[in-house]
C-alpha cells in the first residue's frame, strides 16, 4: 500500500528478472467500477516484465484492494492521485502510460497536464474527457445507480439469468461502490479537457479497440486532433478486449514502447 | 527471495494442498467466509466465489511462501480467459508442485 496524498492505494510493481535493469517504466490504469489492477495483473504485465520494463499497476480509489473514501471521485482526483503515486514512487522520467476504458481518459489528462513526463500512451476502448464522454458515463452511472443500487434483487437476477454468475458477482461490487461513495455523481461532474488541452498531447498515441465496440466510431475524431495517433482494432471483440485478446493488445503496445525507445 | 518459513524439501500434492487451502482460507476470511470446503476440483470463480484481485492476493500469498518459484502471474497469463474461470485449486496445486521440482532440479 502506498500513501497517495491522503489515500492509500494498493500498488503491484513487477519488473524484469533479477540483474537486469529495467529500460522502461510503463504504468497501467484500470477502468471503472468492476475492474482492478488485477485485469493487467494476470495478463499483459509478466510480459512486459519479460521484456525488461518496470510494471507498475495500481487500484483506483475505491476499487479493488484500494481505499475507498466516501467521496472524491473526479478526474482530477484520479489525475491527482496518479501524480502523487508516481511522486512516493520516485518515478520522475517521463513513463510509458496504458489506460483501459476510464483508465485511459485518467491517463490522457494526466498526459494533457505533464506532457514532459509521458513518453507514449495508450489508450485501450477509450477516450480523453470530453463533454460529449461526459454525458455518456453519465447515462451509464445513471442506469447502474436506478437499475442496481436502488434495485439490486431485481437486478441481479437478471444478469444471473442473462449474463451468468460472474457478471453478478461483479455487478454486485459495482452496485456496493456506487452506494457507498460519490462516484455516481462525481464523474459526470468532472471538469473535461478543451480542444486545445487534447491538442497539445504531442506523444505518441495508440488507441486499441473491439472491433464490435461503438468506441472505434471514434477513431476519425483523434486522428483529427493527435498528432501522433495509430488506431488498432481487434475484431470480434468488444468492450473487453484487453482480458480478451491481451497477446495481441500486449504486443502493439510493446511496439509503440519500442518504436519510441528507437530499439525498433 | 527466501520465504518466511522453509518450503518442504520434497513438496508433494498434499502438502502443496494443505499449504494452498491455509492461504486460501486467509483470503476467504476477508469476506467472513470461515468454513468453505477446499479439495483439488475445487473451482475458483464458481465454488470460492473469488474474484481477480483476490488472485493477486493469493499470488503474493504463493510467493512469500515459495519464493519466484511459483509466479501465478505468468502461469495464469499464459490461459485462455474461459480456462482461468474455471481453473480448480488442484491445477494450481499440480502446478506449484511442478514449478518446484523443475526448478530444484535446475
Amino acid at each position: 500500500m502506498v500513501d497517495a496524498g491522503g489515500v492509500r492505494l494498493h500498488v503491484q510493481r513487477t519488473g524484469p528478472a533479477a540483474g537486469r535493469v529495467p529500460h522502461a517504466t510503463v504504468v497501467l490504469v484500470h477502468g471503472l467500477l468492476t475492474d482492478s489492477l488485477a485485469s493487467y495483473y494476470f495478463t499483459v504485465a509478466p510480459g512486459f516484465a519479460a521484456a525488461g520494463l518496470d510494471v507498475v499497476m495500481y487500484d483506483l480509489r475505491g476499487h479493488g484492494r484500494s481505499e475507498r473514501p466516501p467521496r472524491g471521485y473526479t478526474l482530477d482526483h484520479n489525475i491527482d492521485d496518479l501524480e502523487a503515486l508516481l511522486d512516493r514512487l520516485a518515478v520522475t522520467g517521463p513513463v510509458h502510460l496504458v489506460g483501459n476504458s476510464y483508465g485511459g481518459t485518467i491517463a490522457f489528462g494526466f498526459a494533457a497536464r505533464h506532457p514532459e513526463r509521458t513518453a507514449t500512451l495508450t489508450l485501450i476502448e477509450s477516450e480523453p474527457a470530453t463533454a460529449a464522454w461526459a454525458a455518456k458515463l453519465g447515462g451509464i452511472l445513471d442506469r447502474v445507480m436506478t437499475q442496481l443500487a436502488h434495485n439490486e434483487p431485481d437486478a441481479l437476477a437478471w444478469i444471473i439469468a442473462h449474463r451468468g454468475h460472474n457478471t453478478a458477482r461483479l455487478a454486485k461490487g459495482a452496485a456496493r461502490l456506487a452506494r457507498e461513495t460519490t462516484l455516481g455523481r462525481d464523474i459526470p461532474a468532472s471538469r473535461v479537457l478543451t480542444e486545445e488541452q487534447i491538442r497539445a498531447v504531442h506523444c505518441p498515441v495508440l488507441g486499441v479497440y473491439g472491433g464490435d465496440s461503438d468506441l472505434a466510431d471514434l477513431v476519425p475524431l483523434k486522428e483529427a486532433l493527435l498528432t501522433d495517433y495509430r488506431a488498432v482494432v481487434l475484431p470480434g471483440h468488444e468492450h473487453s478486449v484487453l482480458v480478451e485478446a491481451p497477446a495481441a493488445v500486449g504486443g502493439h503496445i510493446l511496439d509503440l514502447i519500442r518504436a519510441g525507445a528507437g530499439v525498433g | 527471495m527466501n520465504p518466511t518459513q522453509p518450503a518442504p524439501a520434497q513438496p508433494t500434492a498434499d502438502t502443496v494442498l494443505a499449504d494452498v487451502t491455509g492461504m486460501l482460507r486467509t483470503v476467504l476470511a476477508e469476506y467472513g467466509d470461515d468454513d468453505a470446503l477446499i479439495g483439488m476440483s475445487t473451482t475458483f470463480n464458481r465454488d470460492l466465489e473469488l474474484e481477480s484481485i483476490d488472485l493477486v492476493t493469493l499470488a503474493g500469498l504463493l510467493e512469500e511462501r515459495y519464493g519466484q518459484r511459483v509466479n501465478l502471474a505468468e502461469f495464469l497469463a499464459g490461459m485462455e480467459f474461459d480456462e482461468i474461470i474455471e481453473l480448480t485449486v488442484g491445477r494450481l496445486v499440480e502446478h506449484v508442485v511442478w514449478s518446484l521440482k523443475t526448478t530444484q532440479a535446475g
